[in-house]
């Protein structure tokens, strides 16, 4: 099986193409092409298939990621959105939850009134309404007040695309439905989206935010994976384009077009799915991965080798609500460009400002001034002239220095080597923070994963994050600096959908739940077929969101199989028992407990990617010594540093800390006291401390 | 700003306990690195704590709504951290533990938890329950962990609240520090004494078992905490913390002049049963040095109803908000510094005893959100000459807050009982418009689903959506008031607090105009309507009325004839003014088809005012 994937972010465009078969697997990285993303994305396809002696013609697979909508959110330069909606409700997209993002502030900003998504000039009301609990009409929809609505939205000549948002849809969507027919006779062109389609879950605030941001991002998001396909026929592709989604699997470009909401987290998804291949591959089933780059580190975490999803209420990008499957990682302004001073009441602070690319850090000699994160690795002397030289840059030591002088040594009074590995500290704690937000703070214990490093940053920080949470192993993938690539062919196909069923578990009408799980079963096989996936390579997975009756934050328990039934009912009662229990150490058994959502998870399974040893390494690999600094007890220490190629390991080497072990897309970073061997398939594991009692360094 | 020094400013309460006290921990140096460490680390801990209360918590008030607090304290009850959840609840935390110090002090033990609600010792008022976790070090006894939320209802007089009650006993059952673990266990008796007190058992003591599971984590923590750097180290980071937020504040509210800044007499409607007589409220700010006093005195005299407000547990962190708002803006200057006891230290009040402000027993205090909420809108006041960029024109300041109820909601002949907080409005700002249909000030909780309010009681949301009428023009206009109308499919009642600014609306700056007063109405547009006053005690309503509530919009900010036309225009597209509306008060002149500005006419409109 010949496959591609390609992961086009702001600043490069990664590739990776695997071919189990002839054993080819080539990496490519190009500067992406921001004004026609995809520009960069089929050159780079095609120089893959010249490296490997293909056609494009001859890929099985061909998988791609693309930040494309999280930077129409970002840019906040998306469609222009019309919202039809039930009368008496025009503003509820501006009200939100009546929540200020900030408690102390009045010079606030708060995104859903100064930027809308859709504008209230757009924003237009039907009379029709819908009651609980049992979906049926009390005002019928007026046709009128829709066709009036629609030609209103087409005559305004600047709506692209229609949001439409009805009170109680997720109980019976025929008005809404309804007013999609009429737009699609009035103005076929339009952009649709329906709220029961788009996420038919209660909570009509963020049903409604969700549907207009996938309106908001959807025409040129859709023209952009047209466009891409397009261009990739036209080039010869014959295979279908995947797409990864935030939830960590890939949908058809199909259902893509029609969702496009379902793309804005996709970003950081590659990493975990990548580090949870690592993990599989090295013998670790636990892990949680730290993707660092310049500005942001990523945090997943997937317990048993198994993504989370995020809580729909936790789910916001920008400052809007977005309730779409997403896998559950925590981002946080800590990466190398992170910017590092002491603030007016002399506190020590380090980000989330981040130099960026543009000036970048002062070493790069680009005209930053600010000293960061990575001017102290430089200043420790752990990053050598060349180490960027794949980027493009020199660095520049003496500005490094300099900048750290200038910001934080002389203010606080510390000498060079303190102040830059107290900003390196600092930055680390902020990842073990993250880390433990993302574990602990859900019942998870670090100590029982591996941490697996990603991004150009992951590897010079893993390390230390591992000693600070007595994590014993670190896992440094061969191509850690690209990971989020070859996450993408180690991905199934996975559809996802979901329904509001609101029933007490006692008592509940299991004919109804078996038929509205048997039809989300139905829809996500439906999409598989489509995708030709047959019995035997397709599965579907159900799951439901529970809580005791009067909770009103769900925990997902998985179902056991159809149909309901009471032994049925006991067993997802128990099951919720045992989630809460593991959330929050109690679980009250004499208390209701009710399904509010349930989900449907269709899963394509695609072969999984042969690996194949790394050759033993023959003999010693080449080293060289320099000084470098690392934190200490009481400070620094200055070491004898080894300074090694990854090139060089061959599988069985082994390297004991302190040292520094290079590749052109990024830097391992060794303290003393830590030790890496590779792994047969060429990861790095690195021993961060002995024993889970370990304690921290300094 | 005046000169007058006839304030007397040694009656003063502090906000802040301050670094003098004694400890039982040394202090030591920490190393900045280790500072930025452990703060980060104590955050997290506050953060999560509050994450586990609302997951886990059941009534809607405080798991949709948010209306609680959580953090971790010292013994003396300094606030090492804070979760961001509701400023009213975080701040009244150190009130709560100096409440509850008063009967434990000396006799706490590991296994205990001790829940408050005595609004004359600290609580913020009755419905809003502390629990309190001691947590101990080697044995001694060093510190709490803590956390408040508003209970859906505590057994008073009508269910939920209400206003027009003769004293505090009528406003449900108090709870003076007791303990319901003691040595870590459950004292049953207690607890079913409590339970069998409320009209929604069910909801309270799944909110009660989250606020303490809540607290458990928090004591862990820092217990974890102290194991991995030493007790020394983190409670010395710890008040580092404290002394830096202090400093911060301290060096900002050195800038501003010394002098007594007074803002306009305001007024409130009623205190819930003598309609028609207004109750005063005298605000001066006394800046004085690195040290600011909000002077309440002057305001109107407790009341009768249980329209006061408690001192210590509701005063005193709003006068605190009130100062580190204005100066430690998140949005700017303030947004490192983290919500601890250094920021309240040089936060003073002097509110006389037997006034609004400082009532005494047993006078009712439930009701007071809405007074409390005009101190930080009156210091804006105060202060807007001196702090022209910082301030807003006059917000909604008031909190509009419906508890409805009736029997048999869920099919049995449990009692429902749903609070709703309605939301107000900012004043126009410096360089922005204020911020429509959002909660002000102390204020900060969510709404409720109205999907999920209609699954869970008998109503019906027939409009949310912002006002009719347009907002206060400014060259930054301001907010705009939400308008709610719910229908009750089965008798319901109703009680409400909230003052509608009927005969104080919301004060405009520098040439704005004044805010919009609200209403509440029962069966708008029908022969029968009837306005309602904004505070109605256990009101009953029948199936099929119909209840409207107008909120308020806030106050225009600069002249409105320096408003950008293209800002007007947007207003004007958006269906928030009439093309006349813009004529007259922003003098922009649009073109025939009321699509773009006339430039010439608005120019000509704009120099002949």
């Amino acid at each position: 099986m010949k496959r591609i994937g390609v992961d086009i972010g702001g600043t490069f465009t990664d590739l990776v193409y695997r071919d189990d078969e002839a054993g080819v697997r080539l990496l490519h990285k190009l500067p992406s092409t921001p004004r026609d993303p995809a520009q960069a994305g089929l050159e780079g396809a095609l120089a893959l298939c010249e490296q490997a002696g293909v056609r494009l013609a001859d890929i099985d697979l061909f998988v791609h990621g693309t930040t494309v909508a999280t930077n129409i959110l970002l840019e906040h330069d998306g469609a222009v959105v019309g919202l039809i909606t039930t009368r008496g409700f025009r503003d509820l997209l501006h009200i939100g939850r009546k929540h200020r993002p900030l408690n102390f502030s009045h010079a606030q900003d708060v995104p859903r009134q100064s930027a809308p998504l859709a504008a209230r000039r757009h924003r237009h009301t039907v009379r029709e309404r819908i009651l609980a609990p049992d979906g049926r009409v009390e005002t019928e929809l007026n046709e009128a007040d829709v066709r009036a609505a629609v030609q209103a939205l087409r005559d305004s000549g600047e709506v692209e695309a229609v949001a439409v948002c009805c009170l109680f849809s997720f109980l019976n969507p025929a008005h809404e439905q309804r007013i999609g027919e009429i737009v699609a006779e009035e103005w076929p062109q339009a952009f649709l989206s329906l709220s029961h389609r788009v996420v038919p879950l209660y909570r009509e605030y963020e049903r409604f935010s969700t549907t207009a941001l996938n309106a908001y991002v959807g025409p040129r998001t859709a023209r952009y994976i047209e466009r891409f396909a397009a261009r990739l026929a036209e080039a010869g592709l014959e295979a279908d384009l995947g797409m990864m989604t935030s939830a960590g699997g890939i949908i058809s470009a199909a259902e893509a077009r029609e969702r496009p909401v379902s793309l804005l987290l996709s970003g950081p998804v590659g990493a975990l799915v990548a580090g949870i291949e690592a993990g599989r591959l090295t013998g670790f089933e636990n892990v949680i991965t730290l993707d660092v780059g310049g500005t942001s580190a990523d945090i997943g975490v997937a317990p048993a080798g198994q993504m989370r999803m995020k809580h729909l209420l936790d789910t916001r990008i920008a400052g809007y609500d977005a309730m779409v499957p997403m896998a559950d990682i925590g981002t946080i302004g800590a990466g190398g460009g992170s910017i590092a001073r002491v603030d007016a009441g002399g506190m020590f602070q380090v980000g989330p400002e981040s130099a960026g690319a543009d000036p970048g850090p002062a070493c790069y000699g680009q005209g930053g001034a600010a000293a960061t994160v990575t001017d102290a690795m430089v200043a420790l002397g752990w990053y050598r002239p060349r180490a960027l030289r794949a980027s493009g840059l020199d660095i520049d030591r003496a500005q490094a220095v300099a900048a750290i002088e200038r910001n934080v040594a002389g203010p606080l009074g510390l000498p060079l080597p303190e102040a830059a590995a107290g900003i390196y500290r600092i930055a680390v704690n902020n990842m073990v923070e993250a880390i433990r937000v993302n574990s602990v703070a859900r019942g998870l214990d670090p100590r029982d994963f591996a941490l697996v490093a990603y991004g150009g940053a992951g590897a010079a920080f893993a390390a230390a994050v591992a000693r600070e949470l007595s994590i014993a192993t670190v896992i440094v993938p061969p191509a850690a600096g690209v990971g989020a690539a070859s996450g993408l062919l180690t991905s199934d196909m996975a559809y996802h959908r979901q329904a509001t069923l609101w029933q007490h578990l006692e008592g509940a009408d299991d004919e109804r739940t078996t038929a509205v799980l048997e039809s989300l079963g139905e829809a996500v096989a439906a999409c598989l077929k489509r995708d030709g996936f047959g019995a035997e390579d397709a599965s579907v997975r159900y799951s439901a969101d529970c809580r005791y009756r009067g909770q009103g934050y769900e925990l997902r328990v998985p179902l056991p199989e159809l149909p309901a039934g009471p032994a049925w009912r006991a067993e997802v009662a128990e099951r919720f028992h045992q989630a809460h229990e593991r959330a929050y150490q109690r679980r009250f058994e004499d208390r209701p407990v009710m399904i509010v959502n349930v989900n449907a998870t269709g899963l394509g399974h695609v072969p999984p990617l042969q690996h194949e040893p790394l050759p033993a390494g023959a003999g010693d690999a080449p080293v060289e010594r320099e000084p470098a600094c690392f934190p200490a007890e009481g400070g620094t220490r200055e070491f004898e540093v080894a300074f090694l190629q990854r090139i060089d390991l061959g599988a069985g080497s082994r390297v004991t800390g302190p040292a520094v072990i290079e590749q052109p897309d990024t830097t391992t970073v060794l303290p003393p006291g830590t030790q890496a061997r590779v792994h047969e398939f060429g990861h790095l594991i690195i021993t961060a401390c002995e024993d889970s009692e370990h304690e921290r360094a300094h | 700003m005046n000169a007058r020094t006839d304030i007397d400013l040694s009656t003063a309460a502090s906000t802040g306990i301050g670094a003098d006290v004694e400890r039982r921990w040394q202090r030591v140096a920490v190393d900045p690195v280790s500072l930025q460490v452990i703060g980060g680390a104590l955050r997290a801990i506050a953060h999560e704590m509050a994450e586990h209360l609302f997951r886990m918590a059941y009534s809607s008030i405080m798991r949709e709504s948010r209306d609680i607090g959580a953090g971790l304290l010292d013994f003396h009850g300094r606030q090492l951290c804070e979760s961001d959840s509701t400023p009213m609840h975080c701040g009244s935390l150190p009130a709560y533990v100096r409440g509850v110090d008063r009967v434990h002090r000396g006799r706490y033990a590991e296994g205990d938890v001790i829940l408050h609600n005595h609004p004359y010792h600290g609580a913020s008022h009755s419905p809003d329950y502390g629990v309190l976790v001691p947590i101990f070090h080697g044995g001694e006894h060093v510190g709490f962990a803590g956390c408040t939320g508003h209970m859906v209802d505590i057994g008073a007089a009508n269910p939920g609240f209400s206003v027009d009650v003769p004293d505090y006993y009528a406003e449900g059952q108090l709870i003076d520090a007791i303990k319901i673990y003691q040595d870590g266990h459950r004292q049953d008796a207690v607890w079913s004494l409590i339970m069998t007190n409320v009209r929604t058992p069910e909801a309270n003591a799944g909110d009660l078992e989250a606020m303490i599971a809540c607290c458990r984590l928090g004591a862990r923590r820092l217990g974890e905490l102290f194991d991995r750097y030493g007790i020394d180290t983190v409670m010395s980071a710890a008040e580092e913390w404290m002394d830096y937020a202090e400093r911060v504040l301290r060096a900002r509210i050195e800038e501003l002049p010394d002098g007594v800044y007074e803002a306009p007499e305001g007024w409130l409607e009623d205190d819930g049963k003598n309609f028609g007589q207004p109750l005063r409220i005298a605000t001066r700010v006394v800046v004085q040095g690195s040290d600011v006093y909000v002077d309440l005195t002057g305001s109107n005299d407790e009341v009768e109803t249980g329209f006061n407000c408690p001192f210590e547990g509701s005063v005193l962190p709003t006068a605190n908000f009130a100062v580190r708002s204005l100066l430690l803006d998140e949005a700017g200057a303030g947004r490192d510094v983290p919500q601890n006891d250094g920021v309240f230290r040089p936060v003073h009040v002097i509110a006389p005893p037997g006034s609004l402000f400082n009532p005494r027993p047993p006078r009712g205090c439930e009701a007071r959100f809405t007074q409390i909420n005009r101190i930080p809108d009156q210091v804006m006041q105060a202060l807007a000459g001196a702090l022209p960029r910082e301030v807003t024109a006059g917000c909604s300041a008031n909190v509009s807050c419906f508890a409805y109820s009736g029997q048999g909601g869920q099919g049995s002949d449990e009692y429902w009982v749903n609070i709703e907080v309605n939301e107000g409005s900012y004043g126009g700002r410096h360089g922005r418009d204020g911020l429509d249909a959002i909660d002000t000030l102390m204020a900060n909780t969510r709404n409720n689903p109205i999907e999920e309010m209609e699954l869970n009681a008998p109503l019906v949301c027939e409009r949310y959506e912002l006002r009719d009428e347009p907002p206060a023009p400014g060259q930054w206009r301001g907010g705009l008031g939400a308008v709610r109308r719910w229908r009750f499919l089965r008798d319901t009642g109703a009680s409400s607090t909230g003052d509608n600014r009927s005969i104080d609306p919301p004060r405009g700056l520098f040439g704005g105009h004044d805010g919009r007063a609200g209403a509440v109405i029962v069966n708008p547009g029908t022969g029968e309507a009837q306005e309602l006053p904004a505070k109605i005690s256990n009101h009953r309503f029948r199936a099929g009325d119909r209840l409207e509530v107008r909120l308020v919009s806030g106050a225009g900010y600069g002249d409105p004839f320096r408003r950008d036309p293209r800002a007007v225009l947007n207003d004007v597209l958006d269906g928030l003014l009439s093309a006349a509306d813009a004529e007259r008060d922003y003098g922009v002149v649009l073109s025939a088809d009321g699509r773009q500005v006339d430039p010439a006419a608005t120019e000509r409109a704009r120099a002949s005012r």
